[in-house]
């Protein structure tokens, strides 16, 4: 599989990271060093201001009854989300401002729009579309709306971008806006 | 005004130990203080088991001596979890069904004098004494819980007994019955994966609580038509209601189990009996000139009681059923009023024996440990050695 | 430690109330010297606290309170503490309306299911802790209404009985007449006339109910409408608050926290405590903690040969002297009738108020299937040292033991090694029972004794070692 990483500027992808496929990643990303992002059955593009802890996963490949040999998908994630510690996402489609907590797991056919929140080890494997501002939480995965969306992390991406530089080495953007 | 002083309620000095009022049902057991307005805790009736960590109902037993030892551990959780009181020389006062067997109060007071020694137990019928919340002395009083509806129509505040009625409908019935039309009429797969791995109880309960309702006379007529004859068609039903079951999977409610799933109480079975024949049955029981009062004064009670458009259809059936020609003759009745008394449902009866606790009533009508401790037995309708009428005390 | 709170313990002690627990469950009570269980104690509330922010309050205030902390509250969702957060706004300053100012607004919010306070629609408060408005219960009044006239009745009722009974006796004015010299009637007119009866108050103007023939209609729209089932309340987020049972989301408010316990335990024959814990809701320890951890031998496994029928296994076990004062012990076979229902001297008087415990759970755990050969001798343990482990030099009295029986010696503990087998017919697990006999130096002072005694104290013990296995042949 060929690696094909396209970077936008601004955006702070850590070298350690594991990529591997046809990868684009948006301005003001921040990548943290043992995420993966895993692009085997299509190409994976992130949008601006995400934000991708350690460990976390998201990967686009075929599930295990079609191996290679349905189409190549596109996984498209939106603006603003956040991808805390060892979160698995193999969703095809997540829109802005979502929150994938720890340790949880979000399965193919789940399509996430805007300002959901998948609670800590919560196994959301069922297929549907999330409505806006839904609340995923506790052991069997119970459900609330909730009134607004979470607010984007701003300050702790500003943060890490003047931090993260200083003890890993990055990779460099390859894209000018 | 001070938030903390809104909290302050209840009617006891606060010298005196408040007396503790407990209704135990086979679903949910009601728990607080004499005086309040509303109990302290709606717990269902199950605690934990320390062999199995499974958790287990109160009422699951085989033996007495596991009855007994259910009634300790349950006992535990309400006096040390929920009302945080030492049982220990406190008045308790018991609302149970008057149907209850007898092995269970006598196991229930046998654990609450022998093992918590309280100081004395007053057991009061729940139908009787939710007349207190209401202030009334004639009432029908129709108490639709989980495994029973009972009904006992209490006139000048005495329980009639010989007119009791009493039928499997309820909760649990509605709960079979909404599992058994999930299982007919959802999709296709969805059956297939329901009768591999049926759904838990919770989740039944909670499909019925939240999905289903119960809906009106005429169009459970013409469904009920429509079954019988093709030809005729049924009215459209509600929308589907899309579960989430967990993470993994969700399936859908549709829109016909979500309206029949009550059905099974109003549903005329083989002996011609459901909730509101339940009704008329007992009124033709009653004494005569009691008749007209007890229909105008009708109280539901119980949890299942609280469904939405129980209490309107219930309405419609009895009004429906005298003219059928087996009450025409009989009943003379032209209304039914229904109370709305000030309590949900689910703890009218807790509240009567929560207002007859803070009363000074209860003082001879206990059984004080004194008194248990010569003669082991509580005063039961249906033991003959208290109920004799020659005035001498047996026993 | 973990075997021995899950899981099906392997070394079961036999309490004075009949059920076997293993020595982490049990206390013993140092005044009537006999091993307790958590059944057969009587438990006290002691003292109530917050579990958020732990404080402790005293009972008459828990009661006002309606056993909830008034400070922390509980998310009406999911139940779990709710945290304060602020969120500063500029708002103008009211002297100088050009400048703004900075001011801190607070509102609750669920860190697990993210529900917040703005959502029941309670304005953010400008302090941080309480402030909050409370919901009125809707009945409250009309619930005092009912319990004055039901108190009145009540008490109508009394005083008609009292009447009944107390045979009226007619005031005598006899010996005024003697002391005075007047006449009956002028001594009567003298003393006010016959007492008044006593006139009840006016009867409370109470209503009663009122039956409607009304009932509300179940409305068109369920039938059109699709549900939005995560705007209904479950049953548990219902009847978290009783009084208003909310069958809406938006309708959902928050709880205040329910306090917290810590029990004291009594021993039921001599009424002293057995364990009661420190005032302080943050510390663990406790003021008398009695466990039988400290005062009875501790017997452990150490190893044991698979078992097979019709074989003989080696079985080794450790016996642990926890006191301070050196002790001997002695090991007999297991009595199987313990005849004694519940506690050994029955209340012949009482015959209501015996405690029990039920008779299935004792006999189960009683089948002893297999025989064990116990060594006949006595054997002595030193006391526990805890210096015993930075002390290099081995100073120490030497015992004679038998090499065959005592596999080692460390300090206050002994390992012993015996040989079980199974009886010819047994299935599922081996169960193998002991009688262990030991002194005891009870160091309690009582006004006749000064002296600390030493006795001889005997408990049966219950041993697992395993599963039985059929012969391999």
């Amino acid at each position: 599989m060929e690696n094909s990483i396209k970077i936008h500027q601004g955006a702070v992808v850590c070298t350690e990271c594991d990529l591997k496929g046809d990868i684009t990643i948006g301005k003001n990303t921040v990548v943290h060093p043992k995420a993966q992002i895993i692009a085997e059955a299509g190409p994976i593009i992130i949008g601006e201001n995400n934000l991708i802890e350690e460990q976390a996963a998201i990967v686009n490949k075929f599930p295990a009854s079609q191996e290679s040999t349905g189409n190549a998908t596109v996984m498209i994630i939106g603006n603003n989300n956040v991808f805390e510690v060892d979160c698995h996402s193999e969703a095809l489609k997540i829109g802005d401002q979502n929150v994938l907590e720890s340790k949880c797991l979000v399965g193919r056919k789940v399509e996430l729009t805007n300002g959901c929140i998948v609670g800590a080890h919560c196994r959301l494997v069922s297929e549907e579309c999330l409505p806006e501002n839904t609340v995923i939480y506790g052991d069997n995965c119970s459900r609330r709306q909730q009134a607004d969306r979470p607010p984007p992390q701003t300050l702790q991406i500003d943060f890490l971008t003047k931090v993260l530089p200083n003890y890993h080495h990055l990779y460099k953007p390859n894209l000018k806006d | 005004m001070n938030s903390l002083t809104m909290l302050y309620e209840g009617r006891n000095l606060i010298s005196e130990k408040p007396v503790v009022v407990i209704d135990i049902g086979r679903a949910y057991t009601k728990c607080g203080f004499a005086g309040e307005s509303a109990p302290r805790c709606i717990i269902p009736s199950e605690f934990l088991c320390k062999s199995t960590g499974a958790s287990k109902k109160v009422f699951d037993y085989e033996t007495r001596d596991q009855l007994y030892q259910n009634f300790v551990e349950f006992g535990h959780i309400l006096f040390f979890k929920y009302l945080l009181v030492t049982p220990k020389d406190r008045k308790v006062v018991i609302v149970e069904s008057l149907l209850n067997p007898s092995l269970e109060r006598d196991t229930l007071a046998q654990v609450l004098f022998s093992y918590y020694e309280l100081s004395s137990v007053c057991m009061v019928p729940s139908h009787m004494v939710s007349l207190y919340t209401l202030a009334v002395p004639t009432a029908l009083v129709l108490d639709i819980g989980y495994k029973e509806a009972v009904l006992i129509p209490v006139v000048e505040n005495t329980p009639v007994l010989h007119a009791y009625q009493a039928l499997a409908l309820a909760g649990e019935a509605v709960e079979l019955n909404l599992r058994k039309l999930l299982e007919s009429q959802c999709k296709e797969e969805e059956q297939f994966y329901l009768k591999a791995k049926p759904l838990p109880n919770s989740t039944v309960e909670d499909i019925k609580v939240r999905g289903c309702f119960v809906t009106k006379l005429d169009r459970a007529q013409m469904i009920q038509a429509s079954v019988k004859e093709p030809s005729v068609s049924a009215p459209t039903p509600p929308p589907d209601l899309p579960y989430p079951l967990g993470g993994d999977r969700s399936i859908t409610i549709p829109g016909t189990s979500r309206e029949l799933a009550y059905e099974v109480l109003f549903e005329l079975d083989n002996d011609l009996m459901s909730i509101a024949t339940m009704i008329l049955d007992a009124i033709l029981k009653c004494p005569l000139d009691t008749r007209v009062s007890l229909a105008e004064n009708i109280l539901l009670i119980g949890g299942t009681s609280m469904a939405l458009g129980l209490k309107s259809r219930l309405q419609q059936e009895l009004l429906d059923l005298l003219v059928t020609p087996q009450y025409i003759k009989k009943l003379a009745l032209k209304k039914f009023c229904f109370h709305n008394p000030p309590a949900k449902e689910n703890y009218v009866a807790w509240l009567g024996g929560a207002i007859m606790g803070a009363t000074n009533s209860i003082v001879k009508r206990s059984v004080t440990r004194e008194d248990y401790s010569k003669v082991p037995k509580i005063p039961d309708w249906a033991d003959l050695s208290f109920n004799c009428n020659d005035g001498v005390k047996r026993g | 430690m973990a075997f021995l709170m899950y899981g099906d313990p392997k070394v079961k002690y036999l309490c004075s109330c009949g059920s076997m627990k293993p020595i982490s469950r049990i206390y013993f009570c140092r005044h009537c010297m006999k091993i307790k269980c958590g059944f057969c104690v009587s438990h006290e509330v002691d003292l109530h606290y917050c579990s958020n922010c732990l404080e402790n309050l005293p009972s008459t205030e828990a009661r006002l309170k309606k056993n909830r902390c008034g400070y922390c509250f509980d998310c009406p969702s999911c139940q779990i503490s709710l945290n304060t957060r602020a969120v500063s706004q500029a708002v103008p300053n009211p002297d100088d309306p050009s400048k703004m100012l900075s001011k801190k607004s607070y509102y609750l919010v669920c860190a697990f299911c993210r529900w917040t306070s703005r959502e029941a629609s309670i304005p953010d408060q400008n302090v941080a802790n309480g402030g909050w408005p409370e919901i009125d219960c809707p009945n409250s009044k009309r619930v005092a209404e009912l319990v004055d006239h039901y108190q009145e009745i009540s008490l109508q009722e009394k005083d008609e009985e009292e009447r009944k009974k107390k045979y009226q006796v007619r005031p005598s004015y006899f010996h005024y007449a003697e002391k005075y010299g007047l006449s009956a009637a002028l001594a009567k007119k003298r003393m006010g006339g016959t007492p008044q009866r006593e006139t009840r108050t006016q009867q409370s103007a109470l209503v009663p109910a009122v039956a409607s023939e009304e009932v509300e209609e179940l409305s068109d729209s369920v039938f059109i409408e699709q549900l939005e089932l995560n705007k209904v309340t479950t049953i548990k987020q219902r009847l978290a608050s009783p009084e208003i049972q909310p069958t809406v989301v938006s309708q959902l408010y928050p709880l205040h926290k329910s306090l917290l316990v810590k029990r004291s335990l009594r021993c039921r024959d001599c009424e002293h405590n057995v364990s009661k814990p420190e005032f302080n809701p943050s510390s663990t320890k406790f003021k008398i903690q009695l466990s039988a951890f400290y005062h009875v031998p501790d017997v452990k496994f150490l190893t044991c040969e698979p078992v097979f029928i019709g074989k003989r296994s080696e079985l080794i076990i450790t016996v642990c002297n926890p006191t301070q004062h050196q002790s001997s012990f002695k090991m007999h076979p297991f009595e199987l009738n313990l005849g004694a229902k519940g506690s050994g001297d029955a209340e012949e008087s009482a015959p209501g108020l015996k405690l029990c415990l039920p008779e299935c759970a004792r006999d189960a755990q009683f089948k002893i299937n297999g025989t064990i050969k116990l060594p006949t001798t006595e054997f002595q343990l030193l006391p526990r040292d805890d210096t015993a482990e930075f002390d290099d030099s081995n100073k120490g009295p030497t015992f004679n033991d038998d090499p065959k029986v005592v596999v080692w010696r460390r300090g206050n503990k002994i390992a012993l090694r015996m040989a079980v087998s199974p009886d010819a017919d047994a299935e599922g697990v081996l169960s193998i029972g002991f009688v262990i006999e030991y002194s005891y130096v009870n160091t309690m002072t009582t006004l006749e004794k000064k002296e600390p005694q030493k006795v001889k104290l005997k408990t049966h013990i219950l041993l697992r070692p395993g599963p039985i296995f059929k012969s391999s042949q």
